[in-house]
C-alpha cells in the first residue's frame, strides 16, 4: 500500500490544486509542496528494504485475451530511481514556484506532480502492460509543459520534436511488448527467466526494446529531439527530464530487457557498445562547441549516459553496479545544474555564455555552488560522478579494453566542456547583457536551501559510494551468461493459459 | 407454379427493432397530428424508443436466435452492435435537441429518419443472407442521404447530400452486382451457402466478392473509396456528423466481420485486398488530417484512419479477432460520440465551433470541456489509460500473430498512429498552448450536451482503465449462424 500511496500522492495533491481558485497563489504552492514533500518522506521507508526483500502490491488486472496484473514493487534496483523522483520532483516543485504567468501557475503545478506520478509508476510497475502505460503516459506532461506552460517559438517546436520522437519510440516498444505477450500470454515478466523464444524472435524484440530505449534516454543517433527539449524547457521541467526520465530507458533495461533477453544482449552488444562510445565522444565534443549554458549541459547527458550504456553492455559486474550508481548521481548532477542555469537566466536574462560572465564577483556563493556542480560533473573524486565514472571504467576494462581506451578521452573532454561552462559564467569581468535586474544576484535564502539537498547528496555518494554500491543486485540473468555456462534457456517459464 | 415457403417469425428477436420503428412512427404521427410540436416532445420520444428498445433487448442477452428462415441472427454478436447504435441514437438525439442545432427547420421528419437509419444498422447487424444486408444497408444510407441536408440551407450541406447520394448509390451498385455474382456462385443468398465456393475460390466467387467490398469499403470510407468523407462530414449538421461517424461504421463492419467470418472462417488469399484497404486507409486517413482547420474535416479523415485500424482486428481471422473489432468499435463510439459533443457544447450546437480556432486557449477559459476534449483526443491517438489504447493493443496482438499480412498491417498501424499524433495532438496544442489570436467566446453549457460528454467519458476511461468489464459480454457469432 505504501508503494501505492508514493506513487498517486503526487496525482492526488495535483488533483486537489485543481479544485482550488487559481487567484490563490499561496494555497496552491502551499498543497504541490506539502504533496511532493510528503512523497518523498513517505519514500524515505523503502530505504529500510534489505538488498534481497522487496515491497509489493498486486491485484489481478485483465485475463482472458492475456493475463496483467495491477503489480507494483519497490526493489533493491527500483529504489533509487524512487528515491532520486521524490527527492528531485519535491525540489522541482519549489522552483517551479518563481513561475511567473499567475494564470497558468496552477496548470503548471499540477503537471508536474503529473508527471512524478507517471515516473514513480514507471520505477515501481512490475507489469509489463502497467510499466508500458506510464512508459507513454509521460509524453502527455512533458508536451504540455513545453507547448503550454513557454513563451517562445522555439520552445514549442520542441514540444513537437519530443512529442514525436518518443512517442515513435514508445510505439516501437508497443510493438516489442505486443509481440512477446502473444507467445507468452501473460505480462507478467519482471525477473521472470524465458524459455528461449528462438534466437531470431528474441533478437527482433529485444531490438525494438532497446530501440525504444535509446531514444528515450537519448544516445546517439537518437538524441535530435534532446537538445530543443532540454534548452527550451523550464528549469524545473528540464531537471526532471534530465534529471529522472533520461533514466528510465537504462532503468527498463536492468529491470525488464537484460533478464528477459539475454542471448539477444549479448547478441547485441557489440552495436550498442559502439552507439555508447560514440554518444560519450560525440556528446562531449559538441558540449564544447556549445554557446546556450543548456545545450551545452544537454550534450554532456548525452557524453555520460552514453558511458552508462558502456557499462552495462561490458556485462561485467563491478561496471553494471557502478553504472546504477553513475545514474543516480548524473539524476542528482543533472538536476542541481539545471536548476542552478534556471536561477543564473532568471538573473541574467539569457543563456548565452558569450553574453554574460563574472558573476562570481558578485555572488560567490551562486559562484560555489556552480564549482560544486560542475566538478561533479566533470568527476572530481569526492563527489559523485567520480565514483560512477572511476568504477565503470574500472569494470568495463576487464571486458572490454578497447572501448574503454577510447572511453577514457571523456575524463579529459568532460573536464574541458565543464570548466568552460564554468569559467565563461562566473570568472573574468561582470558582464550583465540587461545591466542590474530586479533580482539580486547572489543567491537567496530560498534557492540556497532549494539546492542544498542536492548538494549534500552528491557529496554524501561521492564520499561513500559504496552505500548504493553495496545495495544494488548483483545478479542479472544477462552477466551470468558472460560468466558462467549456465543458460536462462534452461528455465521453464510458468505459463498460464487462460 | 412458384411456393411461398412459410416463414417461422421469433417475434422477441425482433422486437427491438419493431419497438424503434413504433417510436418512429409515433414521432411522425406526432409531428403530423401537431404541428408545433417541440422538438423536445419529438426527440424526448426518439430517446424514450431507444431505452424501451434497449430494455426488449435485455432478455436477448447471451441468446442465440435465427429467425426468418435463417435471414436474421441475434446472438451476443449482434446484441453489441445494437446496443451501440442505441446508444449513438440517444446521444446523437441530445445533441440535436441543443438551441442551434440544425434540422432543416422540420424535427419531426429529422428525428423520424435518425430512427430509421438505425433499424437500418440493427438490420445490418443481424443480416445473415445477402438480401438483407443490402436492405439494412439501403435503409441505413438513404436516411443519410436526407439527414446530410438537413443543413438547408447551408450550401455545403446541400453539397454533402448530393455527394453522398450519388457516391453512395455508386456503391450500392457495386454492392448488388457483388451479391447478385455471389449469389449465382453458390445458388443460394445465404452467408453459410458461400463457404463453398470461398473455400474453392471459385472465379464467381472471386468476382463476386471483390465487387462486393467495394461497395462496403464505400460506406467504412476505407481508402482510396473514402473521397466523399470530408466533405459530406463537414457539411452534414454537427450531430448527424456524429451519428454518422459511429453508426455507419458500427453497422457496416458488423457486416463485414460476419462475413468474413462465417464464409471464410479463416485466413484466405481472397481477403487480401481488404488488408492492402486497410494499409491504404491508415496511412491516407492520418496524413489527410494533418492539414485540417476544421474538426469536423480532420474527424473525417481520422474515421478514414480508424476504419482502417478497426479492419486489422480481422487479420488473420483469427477466434479472438471479433471481441478485439468489438472492443475497438466500442471504444471508438464513446471517443467518437464524446468529442463531437464536445464540440456541440462550445457553441450549443453551432457549426462554427468546429473550427479548430475555436478551441484556442480554451483550457485557460473553459476548463471542463478542454480536459474532456483532450481525453477523447488521447483515446483516438491510442495513449494509454483511455479505451482506444486498450483497443489498439488488442488489434496489434490480433495483427502479430496472422503472418506477414498481420506485420504489415501492424506496421501500418504504428506508422500511422505515429502520424496522427501530429494531427490528433495539434487539438490539444490548440487548447493548451500560448497562441497568438482571438477565439470566440465558447459559451454553451446545455445539459444534454454534458450527459453525451458525460457519457462518452465514462465509457472512454472505463473500458480504456478496466478492459476487464468488456469480456462480460464478450460476445460470438451464434453456432447457427456459423
Amino acid at each position: 500500500m505504501l508503494i501505492n500511496t508514493v506513487v498517486f500522492l503526487p496525482l492526488v495533491a495535483g488533483l486537489v490544486l485543481l479544485m482550488v481558485p487559481r487567484s490563490a497563489a499561496a494555497v496552491l504552492k502551499g498543497i504541490a509542496l506539502s504533496g511532493s514533500v510528503l512523497t518523498f518522506l513517505f519514500s524515505l521507508a523503502f530505504l529500510t528494504l534489505g538488498i534481497n526483500s522487496r515491497a509489493e502490491f498486486s491485484v489481478p488486472w485483465i485475463s482472458g485475451t492475456w493475463i496483467a496484473a495491477y503489480h507494483v514493487r519497490v526493489d533493491a534496483l527500483s529504489v533509487f530511481f524512487v528515491l532520486l523522483t521524490t527527492l528531485l520532483s519535491a525540489l522541482c516543485v519549489w522552483a517551479a514556484f518563481s513561475y511567473t504567468d499567475a494564470n497558468r501557475l496552477r496548470g503548471y503545478l499540477f503537471l508536474i506532480l503529473a508527471f512524478e506520478t507517471t515516473l514513480l509508476g514507471l520505477f515501481t510497475a512490475a507489469d509489463l502492460l502497467l510499466f508500458y502505460i506510464y512508459w507513454d503516459l509521460m509524453l502527455i506532461p512533458v508536451f504540455l509543459l513545453l507547448a503550454g506552460f513557454t513563451n517562445s517559438p522555439q520552445a514549442r517546436r520542441a514540444a513537437w520534436y519530443y512529442l514525436i520522437y518518443n512517442g515513435a519510440g514508445g510505439l516501437i516498444l508497443l510493438l516489442g511488448v505486443i509481440a512477446l505477450v502473444s507467445q507468452t500470454r501473460t505480462f507478467e515478466l519482471l525477473g521472470v527467466q524465458l524459455p528461449h523464444l528462438g534466437a531470431g524472435f528474441e533478437w527482433w524484440i529485444f531490438a525494438a526494446f532497446a530501440l525504444a530505449f535509446l531514444i528515450k534516454t537519448p544516445a546517439f543517433p537518437f538524441h535530435s529531439w534532446m537538445p530543443p527539449t532540454y534548452t527550451h524547457s523550464p528549469p524545473p521541467v528540464v531537471a526532471l527530464v534530465a534529471g529522472v526520465q533520461s533514466k528510465a530507458g537504462l532503468y527498463a533495461l536492468l529491470a525488464f530487457a537484460l533478464p528477459l533477453f539475454p542471448h539477444a544482449a549479448h547478441a547485441w552488444a557489440p552495436a550498442l557498445l559502439l552507439i555508447g562510445v560514440i554518444s560519450l565522444i560525440y556528446g562531449a565534443l559538441v558540449a564544447l562547441g556549445q554557446r546556450d549554458m543548456k545545450t551545452l549541459v544537454a550534450f554532456s547527458s548525452l557524453s555520460h549516459l552514453g558511458l552508462v550504456w558502456l557499462a552495462l553492455f561490458a556485462f561485467d559486474i563491478t561496471s553494471v553496479s557502478a553504472g546504477i550508481l553513475m545514474l543516480v548521481s548524473h539524476g542528482l548532477i543533472a538536476g542541481l545544474l539545471f536548476l542552478l542555469m534556471g536561477f543564473i537566466e532568471e538573473r541574467v536574462g539569457t543563456r548565452d555564455l558569450m553574453q554574460f560572465g563574472g558573476l562570481a564577483l558578485r555572488a560567490p556563493r551562486l559562484q560555489a555552488l556552480m564549482l560544486i556542480a560542475t566538478m561533479a560533473a566533470l568527476g572530481l573524486p569526492g563527489l559523485s560522478g567520480f565514483a560512477g565514472e572511476f568504477l565503470i571504467l574500472i569494470g568495463t576494462w576487464q571486458t572490454q579494453p578497447a572501448f574503454t581506451a577510447v572511453a577514457l578521452l571523456t575524463v579529459v573532454l568532460s573536464a574541458a566542456y565543464m570548466l568552460v561552462l564554468f569559467q565563461h559564467s562566473m570568472h573574468g569581468p561582470l558582464r550583465l547583457p540587461k545591466g542590474d535586474a530586479a533580482l539580486p544576484l547572489e543567491l537567496r535564502p530560498r534557492e540556497l536551501a532549494l539546492v542544498a539537498p542536492l548538494i549534500v547528496a552528491i557529496f554524501f555518494l561521492g564520499i561513500w559510494p559504496g552505500w548504493l554500491n553495496d545495495r544494488t543486485p548483483t545478479s542479472i540473468p544477462a552477466l551470468d551468461l558472460a560468466t558462467s555456462d549456465h543458460s536462462a534457456a534452461a528455465l521453464v517459464l510458468p505459463v498460464k493459459q487462460p | 407454379m412458384m411456393t411461398i415457403q412459410s416463414v417461422s417469425i421469433a417475434w422477441p428477436a425482433l422486437l427491438p427493432i419493431v419497438i424503434l420503428a413504433a417510436g418512429g412512427l409515433l414521432v411522425m404521427l406526432v409531428d403530423l397530428v401537431s404541428r408545433n410540436a417541440s422538438r423536445a416532445v419529438l426527440y424526448g420520444i426518439g430517446i424514450v424508443s431507444c431505452i424501451a428498445a434497449f430494455a426488449s433487448m435485455l432478455p436477448l442477452y447471451g441468446q442465440s436466435i435465427t429467425t426468418l428462415n435463417g435471414a436474421y441472427a441475434a446472438d451476443r454478436y449482434s446484441w453489441t452492435i445494437d446496443a451501440l447504435l442505441l446508444m449513438t441514437l440517444a446521444i446523437t438525439f441530445l445533441l440535436s435537441s441543443l438551441r442551434r442545432a440544425d434540422d432543416g427547420g422540420s424535427p419531426g421528419s429529422y428525428a423520424a429518419l435518425l430512427i430509421f437509419c438505425t433499424i437500418g444498422g440493427m438490420v445490418m447487424a443481424g443480416a445473415n443472407n445477402l438480401i438483407i444486408i443490402f436492405l439494412g444497408i439501403e435503409q441505413l444510407s438513404l436516411a443519410l442521404y436526407v439527414l446530410a441536408g438537413t443543413g438547408y440551407p447551408r450550401p455545403a450541406s446541400q453539397e454533402a447530400s448530393l455527394k453522398y447520394v450519388l457516391l453512395g448509390s455508386l456503391a450500392s451498385g457495386f454492392l448488388i452486382y457483388g451479391s447478385a455474382l455471389l449469389y449465382g456462385s453458390a445458388g443460394s443468398v445465404a452467408l453459410s451457402a458461400l463457404a463453398k465456393p470461398a473455400a474453392a475460390l471459385a472465379p464467381l466467387f472471386v468476382a463476386g466478392f471483390a465487387l462486393f467490398i467495394v461497395g462496403i469499403a464505400f460506406k467504412l470510407a476505407l481508402s482510396p473509396f473514402h473521397t466523399w468523407t470530408p466533405d459530406v462530414y463537414e457539411g452534414s449538421p454537427l450531430a448527424v456528423t456524429a451519428y454518422m461517424s459511429v453508426a455507419v461504421k458500427v453497422a457496416t463492419f458488423a457486416v463485414l466481420a460476419r462475413v468474413v467470418y462465417v464464409v471464410f472462417g479463416h485466413d484466405s488469399a481472397a481477403l487480401a485486398p481488404i488488408w492492402v484497404l486497410a494499409v491504404f486507409s491508415m496511412l491516407v486517413g492520418n496524413l489527410g488530417a494533418l492539414r485540417q482547420r476544421n474538426l469536423k474535416r480532420l474527424l473525417a479523415f481520422s474515421s478514414i484512419a480508424q476504419a482502417g485500424y478497426i479492419v486489422v482486428a480481422l487479420a488473420g481471422v483469427q477466434p479472438s479477432g471479433l471481441s478485439a473489432m468489438l472492443f475497438y468499435l466500442v471504444a471508438y463510439a464513446f471517443t467518437n460520440l464524446g468529442a463531437f459533443a464536445v464540440i456541440a457544447l462550445l457553441g450549443d450546437g453551432d457549426e462554427a465551433y468546429a473550427d479548430l480556432d475555436a478551441f484556442r486557449g480554451l483550457f485557460f477559459r473553459r476548463p471542463w470541456p478542454a480536459a474532456a476534449m483532450a481525453l477523447f483526443v488521447f483515446s483516438l491517438a491510442g495513449i494509454p489509460a483511455t479505451a482506444g489504447f486498450y483497443g489498439k493493443i488488442l488489434l496489434l496482438q490480433q495483427a502479430l500473430s496472422a503472418g506477414v499480412w498481420g506485420i504489415t498491417l501492424a506496421v501500418a498501424l504504428v506508422v500511422g498512429t505515429l502520424i496522427s499524433f501530429y494531427a490528433y495532438g495539434k487539438i490539444v496544442w490548440m487548447m493548451y498552448a500560448y497562441v497568438e489570436g482571438e477565439a470566440p467566446q465558447a459559451p454553451g453549457n446545455s445539459l444534454a450536451s454534458w450527459i453525451a460528454i458525460g457519457a462518452g467519458a465514462v465509457g472512454t476511461l472505463l473500458f480504456g482503465i478496466l478492459p476487464q468489464v468488456f469480456y462480460a459480454t464478450q460476445p460470438f457469432l451464434s453456432a447457427a449462424a456459423k
